[in-house]
């Protein structure tokens, strides 16, 4: 078994998954099927950012891979030629 | 007919029936509760997928066995390979 940091970083991971999948869950699958007035909405954004945030993170995704590829590639750029 | 096509063909079937659902493409009149469940499922899937790919790294990361005598074999070689290189010439 993998000792230390490996361990507690890992089930982390494991963790912090299965929160996001049930809330994400509970936020699109089963609130519309809630009573309008029950308190549970209260913990939960309006609908859209159910698809407007993960669209939101999926572009600062992109946006950050893209900046590091042109971030090493300006760096190791050589004079006349492109390696 | 190509693994791909095969997928391809899966994904546009279900991306016909999600889009029938949404924009009520056929005038079905389904209930409003089915349809405010049905527009975010490309999203939803996605997100799913993105969770269960995480759990999967982290788990494997938790329960990969430590190769301790693997570990320092490799840690050798390395100062072996470096010292070697220098002798060589090449400046590290």
């Amino acid at each position: 078994m993998a000792t230390g940091a490996d361990q507690f970083v890992g089930m982390g991971l494991v963790g912090f998954s299965l929160l996001l999948f049930t809330y994400y869950t509970l936020w699109v699958i089963i609130l519309p099927f809630v009573d309008s007035d029950h308190l549970i909405h209260n913990y939960f954004l309006p609908r859209e950012y159910s698809v407007i945030l993960p669209g939101v993170a999926a572009l600062f995704l992109v946006l950050c891979v893209g900046t590091f590829i042109a971030v090493v590639t300006w760096r190791n750029r050589k004079p006349k030629k492109v390696e | 007919m190509t693994k791909l096509l095969e997928w391809l063909l899966g994904v546009s079937l279900i991306g016909v029936a999600w889009g029938l659902v949404t924009f009520d493409l056929l005038d079905l009149r389904l209930p409003p509760v089915y349809r405010e469940v049905a527009w975010p499922m490309p999203v939803y899937l996605l997100v799913a997928f993105g969770c269960y790919s995480l759990a999967t790294v982290g788990f494997r990361v938790a329960t990969f066995n430590d190769c301790e005598d693997a570990a320092k074999e490799l840690q050798a070689q390395i100062k072996e390979a470096k010292e070697d290189l220098r002798k060589k010439g090449l400046k590290m």
